[in-house]
């Protein structure tokens, strides 16, 4: 038995109260190649604060108790319809047994580089669970479609998914909105839902039991950056600069409330066109607001422009940035100028433990690529998906209870082990990156009791 | 001795109204009525089979949306169940309105915006029209006006002219661009915005107003009757006669009257889920269709009827929850088709109710009358 002392903070009525709970850490096999659907791992403790929000970061924390508080307990995602109740698919009549895909993968769209690792992930874990037999014989197929960048497009592909390719279940999208689309559309098509990119936290925050969701979100991301900036490194005067996206906006919204929370508002906040190569308007604003750091939430390419034309305007503050700049490009357009650059990873891909390695060999021998932090959540997420459908049958009211079965529960995967809270969103702690002699260095999350003592929390 | 006659006299007309107040409250209270007959339309019964989404009543015309098309029926009838075949923009069919002028038929589908008339289906979808969205949920008749909410904004398209318009974030203030619901009163429309709490748009003097939720968070519910409880709405039902608008939401009922906000939770009302899908009002009703059953508040009496399938037996449970909080449970031997309920609508005094398992109509009853006929095992529960 793997254990340890797991410290769970929780706040309400502006007092904070330590609760330190044993956990016992039986954490999943990991399921590197596809095996027969596990069991999810025991259940940790719950008095974990939503979305493990950091006691200082919690809404009106200091004032009062709100009247209603809701996704702290397991009447969260509670389904009372009647998709259990219909009839199931029938196995001898299907020729293999279909699964929806929804991301970007035009070259067109600016988030297609996302999109293709997600799908190349997927492919990877349908052709591991052929590889063992498909479900009873019957091979599981990918439906793809293509997430359109014209804004609300895509929004038919669940139609699609549900009365022309019968699926059983779907894996998507990148960009929020369109998950949000296929999100609410799913409460009257009831088709199981599998995101694995999304970094809005809103996705999980409806109430529709029908959706889950592997990949760390804008809520991780920016708790881990405000503890990290301001109580490990303790900055004062931050300064943000954004991609004007959806990515960028929701994701800057966090880190920027979180801040504010603390007592250490930003200074100033920017943005930029997501085209934009120019920065220097935006840096002249952010140099004239004599900040002593700068959390930039956007993509690798821009970030490391960024650097190089803050560096050359002698703008030495050290930078921290949202994990889409996790990226060697970032490296290789910054240069030199890139070093010290701290940023959020939603993997570790350094790990050497065997699934990782050996997920990271298979991928890069098949598609001639290093899996990026995409590739990995689609692979779990997918495998997470073909699981539930060998545990549940062709139903999609009961994949939808294996899925709700990880509540509260662990799943090791090749992406690392990730924890799913009552709103089936993962709230496991994330990696840090830093740029240091040219390379980049990875260490876990090492989150404070936000008074300057490190705690450990469900890791 | 005047002022003493006309005050003896005063308080005898008190004691009068008093009186009279009491014994017609005790009657009320003695010789309820409730919605105890019911007949369902399902699969069994040559319905389509599984969800119906939505139902509109005209007349002695019933029209129910379904997963398999869009259903017609007339006195209590199937009379023709429409699809793609016939010429219906989509399968799913979210929502109908019907024109009251020309007697045209608006359908909201998964696939686009549908119009019958003279027996025949023209279609509108974002590649042929100005239909901001195929994925409509809602559809609503004012004047010459249509107005349909889309996933991706509201639109407005002139009936007489065949001109388009469209609202979202670009020119009104959506937070967000999901419309799920529309309500048309005298004055203002109501929508329904998923994110972005409620918007009325004001027809006199063109004017939109946000109602959101005051205290901006997802998670949380900060006070009471802080103003919307939540910005996620599932639908919108403006009320003429009280003057109010009623909101559901995911996480519970919201019910402005223009001064106060008043909210409604499972743990202070009788609402059986906080997870209602869409709520109607009209006098002293409102109707909240929730995941756990059909309930009827008077908010005059302050007490709410839930009516839903008994879980063990199937037969109808009544649940009446008084204001002080008490609970009442009564059985019928009829009941709704599914208890996880997604619309409704209402034909005098009889209701319509599309569930996740079939179409069902209510007919409401007094209580006493048929207690032989109805399980008469009324029983009171502890709060």
């Amino acid at each position: 038995m793997k254990g340890r002392n797991v410290v769970v903070l929780k706040i309400r009525n502006g007092a904070a109260v330590l609760i330190v709970a044993l956990a016992c850490l039986q954490t999943l096999p990991a399921r590197a190649q596809s095996a027969p659907a596990p069991t999810p791992a025991k259940q940790a403790p719950t008095a974990i604060p939503y979305a493990n929000m950091p006691p200082a970061a919690v809404p009106f924390g200091r004032y009062r108790k709100p009247y209603q508080d809701w996704f702290v307990d397991s009447s969260t995602l509670e389904y009372y319809g009647a998709a259990r109740e219909r009839p199931d698919g029938d196995l001898a009549a299907l020729k293999t047994i279909n699964i929806g895909f929804l991301g970007p993968l035009d070259a067109n769209n600016y988030d297609s580089p996302y999109g293709i690792a997600m799908l190349h992930g997927s492919q990877m874990a349908v052709d591991d669970a052929n590889a063992h037999g498909g479900y009873h014989g019957k091979p599981f197929a990918l439906k793809v479609h293509d997430d359109l960048p014209l804004w609300g497009a895509s929004s038919m592909a669940i139609v699609n998914m549900v009365y022309d390719d019968h699926d059983w279940a779907m894996l998507g999208s990148v960009d929020s909105a369109s998950t949000h689309i296929e999100l609410r559309a799913t409460l009257k098509l009831e088709l199981p839902i599998m995101d694995t990119a999304t970094n809005d936290p809103t996705v999980t925050q409806t109430r529709i039991p029908w959706l889950m969701h592997n990949f760390p979100d804008d809520r991780q991301q920016g708790y881990a950056l405000a503890d990290y900036v301001f109580n490990q490194r303790h900055l004062k005067r931050v300064g943000i600069l954004q991609v004007n996206n959806r990515y960028g906006r929701a994701g800057k919204d966090v880190f920027f409330e979180t801040a504010r929370r603390i007592g250490h508002q930003p200074l100033v906040e920017v943005w930029y066109a997501p085209d934009a190569t120019d920065f220097s308007a935006q840096l002249e604003t952010l140099k004239a607001s004599g900040i002593d750091g700068l959390v930039i939430w956007g993509d690798a390419a821009q970030a490391g422009l960024v650097l190089k034309q803050m560096r050359a305007m002698a703008m030495q503050q050290p930078v921290f940035a949202s994990s889409r700049a996790c990226y060697p490009e970032v490296l290789k357009i910054a240069g030199p100028a890139a070093e010290g650059l701290v940023m959020v990873s939603a993997i570790d891909p350094t790990r050497m433990d065997p699934e990782w390695q050996q997920f990271r060999q298979r991928f890069l021998a098949r598609f001639h690529t290093e899996p990026d932090a995409y590739a990995a959540y689609a692979y779990d997420g997918m495998n997470l998906l073909i699981a539930s459908i060998q545990k549940a049958g062709l139903n999609r009211g009961t994949i939808m209870d294996a899925l709700r079965q990880y509540e509260m529960k662990r799943y090791t995967g090749v992406s690392g082990t990730a924890f799913f809270d009552y709103t089936l969103n993962n709230i496991a702690p994330v990696t840090f990156a830093k740029i240091q002699n040219g390379q980049f260095v990875y260490w876990p999350e090492q989150r404070t009791d936000w008074h300057g003592k490190p705690v450990s929390f469900l890791r | 001795m005047e002022r003493a006659s006309a005050a003896s006299h005063g308080r005898k007309i008190l004691w009068i109204v008093g009186i009279f107040l009491l014994a017609t409250s005790v009657a009320a209270a003695q010789d309820p009525s409730f919605y105890t007959k019911w007949t369902n339309y399902t699969s069994a019964n040559g319905f389509p089979p599984g969800e119906v989404y939505c139902v509109t009543v005209d007349g002695n015309r019933v029209w129910a949306g379904t997963g398999h098309g869009l259903v017609l029926l007339e006195n209590g009838r199937i009379q023709k169940v429409f699809t793609t075949k016939d010429g219906l923009a989509g399968r799913a069919v979210m929502s109908v309105a019907v024109d009251r002028l020309t007697g045209d038929v608006w359908i909201g589908t998964f696939g686009g915006l549908s119009r019958y008339s003279g027996g025949q289906f023209k279609n509108y979808t974002n590649l042929t029209s100005g239909l901001a969205n195929d994925l409509v949920y809602g559809v609503a008749v004012q004047g010459q006006y249509l107005w349909v909410a889309t996933t991706a904004g509201v639109n407005r398209l002139d009936t007489h002219t065949g001109s388009w318009s469209i609202f979202n974030e670009s020119n009104a203030p959506f937070e967000e661009p999901w419309t799920y619901g529309i309500s048309v009163g005298a004055e203002k429309i109501y929508f329904a915005v998923w994110g972005g709490g409620v918007l009325s748009y004001d027809l006199a003097n063109h004017y939109w107003k946000p109602y959101t939720d005051p205290d901006g968070e997802m998670e949380l519910v900060l006070y009471r009757n802080q103003g919307l409880i939540h910005n996620i709405v599932s639908s919108v039902s403006w009320n003429p006669d009280t003057k109010t608008f009623w909101a559901s939401t995911y996480f519970g009922l919201s019910s402005y009257d223009g001064r106060n906000w008043h909210n409604y939770l499972t743990k202070d009302s009788g609402l059986p889920s906080n997870f209602i899908n869409a709520v109607k009002s009209r006098g002293n009703q409102v109707w909240a269709c929730t995941q756990k059953g059909l309930s009827e508040f008077n908010p005059t009496t302050n007490t709410w009827i839930t009516y839903r399938p008994d879980a063990k037996t199937g037969r109808g449970e009544i649940l009446i929850t008084r204001p002080d909080g008490s609970k009442r449970q009564i059985a019928s031997s009829t009941t709704l088709a599914h208890n996880y309920i997604l619309n409704l609508d209402f034909q005098g005094d009889d209701i319509w109710v599309a569930t996740a398992n079939g179409l069902s109509h209510g007919a409401r009853q007094p209580y006493k009358q048929q207690a032989s006929g109805a399980q008469s095992t009324a029983r009171s529960l502890g709060r």
